[in-house]
């Protein structure tokens, strides 16, 4: 967005919601919002007048494990008329709930659910809070900074069960022997 | 006497394995006959975690991986990255960059819209479509592999520009089919756009209202097939769209058939396009002359200790980006596609969230097929244009 547009956007946020912090990120506006201001805030950006956020671009869930709130829910929306977009973040505690959006904007409901399923972050009044992305019966949340990269549950197939099976993932390099060096024959003399 | 026989509704499973899935999709269907009551899409099936696996790599090695979401439309995608990770730094590609990769993001929206008419088409009953949009795609894949020397995921954008210059007599090959790919697209029109079948199958079909568009969502596209003239390279201009004058197409009704005729109008845009980025470049750098950020040259490489340092920490520990967090979108052939990066200084992001093009559409699927007839799910299905290496990520 140019410097003039997100000038005149700042502005009439500042109006319209005089007492809700401010930031700007490299050239964008970002409005922080507590969760129980989340759904009038919301409905209030989609139809103001000037503001017309009509379309829920994005939901993306943060994880930062040092905060006191360490998870963060950042909204992106886009007026198509005013061509104009603005972020908005809510931050909770561990186990808190965040209100859905899904009675603003219908499609917000697989990103609430993805970000449930990825980071563990709780919506509520969500229609259908389930996994996913990961299968209904994985454990745990996987895009939180303390879950390891490689995992910690792998499937495979038990030759003896004759089923697929669920073991912790084993990351170490199975015993190879290496190709043993042919010691080279002593050269002899025919004699 | 007979006796009444009872009929219950019943559930399918329309894929994983089904040809008209469009790869993994597993929609569970509950049919009254052959009226669909209620769809369930599951997704996932293709997640392998990119999101994650980005925050492991430097900047430079999550290009590849950008690729490989949409496997239909690839350069976009590695275009939106590219571009996000030169906002956080700052930088601005070369023009002559800027125009190579206009062009070769209009070319993938060539390759990604071919795929839609063909796999459309095949699945609605046209076979020979499937056959002569993979004529086209097949030169497109010889131009991909002559830039970059991989025929599909080609890791050729970087941030601060491209990895190669054309080689000699690349453009006038682009020009040679871009010349000769109006034609190639009446034939399709020939083949389609009359047609009686065709018409039958998708005109109205799948009516998405304007207001039904923006609550569920849509971009791209499907947003433009029910008549919301809103596409990001007009919007949101990013490297040479500026420059370049072309025609956003709208739909009137929004059904499949609008957006077919969307797509195939788009096809003649991006013709356009290319035409006016290859009469309008101008020989000169594809890389950002800041060789912290992009690689040196290859005689610098010999002869220098400095350029031979750089390069290998390049390609090692990867180049710092600065503190701070951006929102980038492009306009994908699906629409908008978009990431979210999250920097805390360093080589490497801390948090990266891709907001794929077709997420929104899938999930309207739910909404749209209710009512409709088994026939017709295909249909949805084709005109979404879906692709789950980018749904499932």
């Amino acid at each position: 967005m140019t410097e003039e547009k997100l000038e005149n956007l700042e502005k009439l946020v500042s109006e319209k919601f005089p007492d809700l912090p401010r930031e700007r990120e490299i050239d964008s506006l970002v409005i922080r919002v507590e969760p129980k201001q989340l759904i009038e805030t919301m409905s209030q950006l989609r139809d103001g007048p000037g503001l017309n956020f009509t379309l829920m671009i994005d939901l993306a869930g943060v994880h930062y494990p040092k905060r006191d709130k360490p998870l963060e829910v950042v909204y992106q929306l886009l007026s198509v008329k005013k061509n104009q977009r603005i972020r908005v973040k809510v931050s909770v505690d561990e186990g808190a709930a965040v209100p859905s959006i899904t009675s603003i904007w219908s499609c917000a409901n697989w990103y609430e659910r993805e970000a449930y399923d990825m980071l563990g972050i709780m919506f509520s009044n969500h229609p259908d809070l389930r996994r996913i992305l990961n299968e209904y019966e994985f454990d745990g949340h996987p895009l939180r900074k303390d879950f390891p990269l490689s995992g910690k549950i792998e499937m495979k197939y038990d030759e003896k069960l004759r089923r697929v099976v669920r073991v912790p993932v084993d990351m170490s390099k199975s015993k190879r022997e290496p190709f043993k060096r042919s010691r080279r024959e002593p050269y002899q003399q025919s004699h | 006497m007979e006796e009444p026989k009872e009929f219950q509704n019943y559930t399918i499973n329309f894929g994983p394995q089904h040809p008209a899935a469009h790869g993994v999709l597993r929609l569970l269907l509950e049919l009254d006959g052959e009226v669909v009551e209620r769809a369930d899409p599951h997704i996932g099936l293709l997640h392998r975690g990119t999101e994650k696996l980005l925050e492991h790599k430097t900047y430079l090695q999550g290009v590849p991986y950008f690729d490989r979401l949409d496997y239909m439309s690839m350069m976009s995608e590695e275009h939106t990255w590219v571009l996000a990770v030169e906002k956080l730094l700052g930088i601005e590609a070369p023009p002559r960059a800027q125009y190579i990769r206009v062009i070769y993001a209009e070319l993938t929206r060539i390759l990604n819209h071919l795929l839609f008419l063909g796999a459309h088409g095949l699945d609605v009953g046209a076979m020979t479509m499937f056959i002569y949009t993979f004529r086209e795609r097949e030169v497109v894949f010889d131009l991909y592999e002559e830039v970059c020397g991989a025929r599909m995921h080609a890791a050729y954008f970087r941030p601060g520009g491209v990895g190669k210059d054309f080689p000699e007599g690349h453009a006038e090959k682009i020009r040679a089919f871009i010349d000769d790919f109006p034609s190639k697209i009446d034939e399709y029109e020939v083949l389609l756009t009359n047609n009686r079948i065709w018409k039958q199958r998708l005109v109205d079909v799948g009516v998405v209202s304007e207001a039904q568009a923006l609550d569920w969502g849509f971009v791209g596209p499907m947003l433009r097939g029910s008549g919301v003239a809103f596409d990001l390279r007009k919007a949101e201009p990013y490297d040479a769209y500026a420059k370049i004058d072309f025609d956003i197409p709208v739909g009137k009704n929004g059904d499949s058939y609008d957006r077919y005729l969307v797509r195939v109008e788009e096809l003649r845009q991006s013709c356009r396009i290319i035409q006016q980025c290859l009469e309008q470049m101008e020989p000169g750098p594809v890389k950002h002359e800041n060789f912290k950020l992009s690689v040196p040259k290859q005689e610098d490489q010999e002869n220098k200790m400095e350029s031979l340092i750089l390069h290998f920490k390049h390609f090692s520990q990867g180049f710092e980006v600065p503190e701070g967090e951006v929102y980038l979108a492009t306009e994908s052939p699906k629409g908008e596609f978009g990431v979210y990066i999250v920097s805390k200084g360093g080589s490497k992001p801390y948090r990266v969230k891709i907001r794929p093009a077709g997420y929104n559409h899938l999930q309207a699927a739910k909404e749209m097929l209710p009512g409709l007839m088994l026939t017709d799910v295909t249909t949805i299905i084709g005109s979404i244009d879906i692709v789950f290496g980018e749904i499932d990520r």
